[in-house]
């Protein structure tokens, strides 16, 4: 069989299709959009068929695997941790309800959090539903559990959660390729309004039943944590899982202590096995808990002596790195070494959005227009405008909208002269929760400027379609769905549409965007800001292409860097002026119209239709 | 610390083909007959923020991550990025410095100054250190992209690695229209 060098999502999108498993919806999010790329990747490989499909969010996405499960039919849904805060009505309703083809819910964590905005631990979601849970330590393994949690799913009628971790998703090791299990079922949906339907008169049968799941589930011997070092009678256990279960191996190994203390590795860490919580509460009196992020294995032990994330001798935030782990060890073992102090900090955060990029004209126009207006803003490369006045809120996906209404209700409520409010959501975003939220926002008579960033993509996750792009997960046609029509629909009376790249004629419409809000008829005035992503080839090439160049009139006095932050446009200390990095600009022109002085000068050099 | 396994930390900023050159030199390592394991972070946007990549080899790796203090080889393809990762080293490892400047938006702003002595900083702590303009390098071969190509060159003359290896993997990983360019921009990085 085949060895294949995989990044953790690429095995979990392997296994998936491995598994015979015949739907996979997913919703971009770092650190878990390979999950459905691989997946494409893989389909053609089943004689199945496969279905694909890009979700307008994590709550569509996981009801559309839940009704392709009623069928018979393996089916998965893949999203990042805070996609589960989105999906969560359909995923604990799920656990009372069960599924009957295996329903396996992939949702990536990231301890840190190094792209997300919160380090939540979906395996303390996954017990909080009643849903067992897998927590693979590498790529490998992560694709052995996706089989294994298909069989758990149908044998019980259960969901099942794989929850994978950035050190997970996004390490890459030799991974054997197998071959892809056909199951060839038929869509077979039984009706059963009791289980299906499950008004409230049944729903204390089903959640008894979810009750006697778990408890078999937590009796599973085939679920017994593994214990991989020590003879089994050190007077130390450490019970890990995921990733920092190899980090505890292999930092004992070095500290040539394998021999002294039992490591138990815990596969499905809800429902701990209860046999096992027995066996090491009875037998060790020195237990330390090491696990990602909160402490979902050390409340199952009900052992106050237990060490870990509640007694604080592991951190009770961020992430297990190994010289955390490290230190932690080496306080619960009592060996002495220097844990050194830590290195100061080297400045100069990174990222900004790239040159060229449509969302910092946007920016630009909308922050030097409203000097005092506020600016609710949401998730995607377009946060960055933080970094130059654009960007004053961001919370979570589709917040941006209603947080813009209650503002303006906030100061409405003060007097007339109310600060404009400009509120920029990307498209993708849009799709995914601002429609209800600009609804509300009409139909409660909110007024503010809603900018929506139609780069024709979502970006930040490695540019996935959005529906109006019309193209589907596998690169096969969708129906096209429109932001304009979507947002008339909404009832809004202002709509207009402007490349951002004109700055002038961007900020004159903002003007009457905002001239619309205060007026007697005024309302949520919607502008449409058109620029395709220039991380997509086809359309860096089909536009206009200027040789920028900054002239001796520069006075220096930064406003093109502070204001506009173009990273091609560069500072030189030594001659007290601005210069552009040929090798980074992509010509787009746009900072001509920022330099107050007119230094920055523009040629047309080709492209454009 | 970790006799067995090997730990490679490559570093820089978005843009600069780290993840393809650390995707390459795992390739090279599970060639060679090595248990790998490998662990990136990249910054949020896809341009301009940080990279990190470990690339770890031996007859058993189980982390994909290195501890402080114990990396074998840093590859930086920045050299203010080198600094953020000193501490990674072990004492006696090795650097691989290129020798580009990528200013962050607080140099751009004058808030603080971009390091002008980076690389004496550097070898003040670490006594292996190579220094390469890899950029450079790159142009003559034709291309600046390649410059990732250029480092793994380099990188290869430091790993007992045999270079029939390295060949077969470039030749996989490169589509035939671009493996000549890269190819002898592997050379001279070797040759460096």
């Amino acid at each position: 069989m085949e060895k294949k060098i995989l990044m953790g999502n690429e095995a979990i999108g392997r296994g998936l299709v491995e598994a015979g498993c015949t739907l996979i919806s997913s919703y971009p999010g770092t650190p878990a959009s390979e999950i459905l790329e691989s997946a494409v990747t893989f389909a053609g490989e089943a004689e199945d068929t496969v279905r694909t499909e890009w979700s307008i969010n994590e709550k569509v996405a996981y009801e559309i695997a839940l009704g392709h499960s009623y069928t018979g039919k393996r089916s998965a849904v893949a999203m990042k941790q805070v996609g589960l805060n989105v999906a969560s009505d359909p995923f604990t309703r799920s656990a009372y309800l069960g599924v009957t083809g295996g329903l396996v819910v992939v949702v990536a964590d990231d301890p840190g959090p190094h792209s997300s905005q919160t380090e939540q631990d979906s395996r303390a979601f996954a017990q909080f539903a009643r849903i067992p849970v897998f927590d693979p330590s590498n790529p490998a393994e992560a694709k052995e559990m996706v089989k294994r949690a298909f069989e758990l799913s149908e044998r019980y009628e259960i969901p099942v959660m794989l929850r994978p971790t950035t050190r997970v998703c996004h390490a890459r090791q030799g991974v054997t390729l197998e071959s892809v299990h056909n199951l060839g079922r038929t869509a077979r949906f039984k009706k059963d309004s009791s289980r299906w339907v499950a008004t409230p008169q049944f729903l204390t049968g089903l959640h008894r039943g979810l009750n006697d799941k778990i408890d078999e589930i937590a009796r599973l011997p085939e679920m017994y944590p593994s214990r991989i070092s020590g003879s089994g009678s050190a007077a130390r256990c450490i019970v890990s899982s995921g990733v920092a279960c190899a980090n505890v191996y292999e930092i004992l190994e070095d500290l040539g202590l394998l021999e002294e203390v039992d490591l138990f590795k815990v596969d499905l860490p809800y429902p701990l096995n209860v046999d096992f919580i027995e066996a090491i509460n009875a037998g060790y009196d020195h237990i330390l808990v090491v696990e990602e992020t909160y402490p979902v294995i050390e409340t199952q032990l009900m052992n106050c002596a237990a060490r870990g994330r509640i007694s604080k001798d592991v951190p009770d935030y961020g992430e297990l790195t190994p010289e955390v782990i490290e230190k932690v060890l080496k306080t619960f073992l009592n060996v002495a070494g220097g844990t050194e102090e830590d290195v100061k900090e080297v400045k100069g955060v990174r990222p900004s959005l790239c040159p060229g990029c449509p969302h910092r004209a946007a920016f630009y126009a909308i922050s030097t227009t409203f000097p005092k207006g506020i600016f609710p803003s949401d998730i995607g490369c377009y946060t960055l405008g933080m970094n130059f006045g654009g960007v004053d809120t961001c919370h979570c996906m589709g917040a941006c909208i209603s947080q813009g209404a209650g503002l303006y209700h906030a100061y409405a409520a003060d007097g007339s002269d109310y600060p404009t409010i400009v509120v920029t959501i990307g498209d993708s975003t849009f799709f995914h929760a601002g429609i209800p939220g600009l609804i509300n926002a009409v139909f409660t008579g909110a007024r503010f400027i809603l900018v929506i960033l139609d780069n024709a993509t979502t970006a930040m996750t490695g540019n996935q379609p959005t529906p109006q792009v019309g193209v589907m997960a596998d690169g096969t046609p969708g129906n096209a769905v429109y932001i304009p029509d979507l947002v008339r629909a909404s009832g809004v009376r202002f709509l207009e549409e402007r490349d951002p790249y004109d700055i002038d004629t961007f900020t004159s419409c903002l003007r009457e965007a905002d001239r619309f809000c205060r007026s007697d008829e005024g309302g949520v005035a919607v502008i449409i800001s058109k620029h395709p992503c220039i991380m997509d080839r086809k359309a860096l090439e089909g536009q206009k292409r200027y040789r920028v160049e900054v002239t001796d009139e520069c006075t220096g006095c930064r406003i093109c860097i502070k204001r506009f932050e173009c990273p091609s446009l560069i500072f030189d200390e030594e001659a007290g002026k601005v210069f552009v990095d040929q090798n980074s600009c992509i010509g787009c022109g746009v900072c001509e119209a920022v330099c107050p002085v007119g230094a920055i000068v523009v040629q047309e050099t080709g492209g454009g239709a | 610390m970790n006799k067995t396994v090997t730990s490679v930390l490559m570093v820089g900023v978005g843009g600069q083909g780290i993840i393809r050159a650390s995707d390459i030199l795992s390739a090279v390592m599970m060639e060679a007959g090595f248990d790998v394991k490998k662990s990136e972070v990249h910054g949020m946007a896809q341009r301009g923020g940080c990279v990190s990549s470990y690339v770890r080899f031996g007859e058993k790796v189980y982390s994909p991550l290195a501890r402080k203090g114990d990396v074998d080889l840093l590859v930086s393809f920045e050299k203010l990025e080198t600094l953020r990762y000193l501490d990674c080293l072990k004492a006696d490892g090795e650097v691989i410095v290129n020798d580009e400047e990528i200013y962050p938006p607080s140099v751009n702003l004058g808030e603080e100054p971009y390091p002008d002595d980076a690389i004496s900083f550097i070898k003040k702590f670490f006594t292996d250190v190579t220094v390469i303009d890899a950029t450079e390098i790159a142009l003559s071969s034709g291309d600046r992209r390649m410059a990732n190509t250029v480092i793994l060159g380099v990188l290869s003359s430091h790993l007992d690695i045999d270079k029939k290896v390295w060949e077969t993997v470039l030749e996989k990983s490169f589509p035939p229209k671009l493996l000549e360019g890269n190819k002898q921009a592997f050379e001279r990085g070797r040759g460096v």
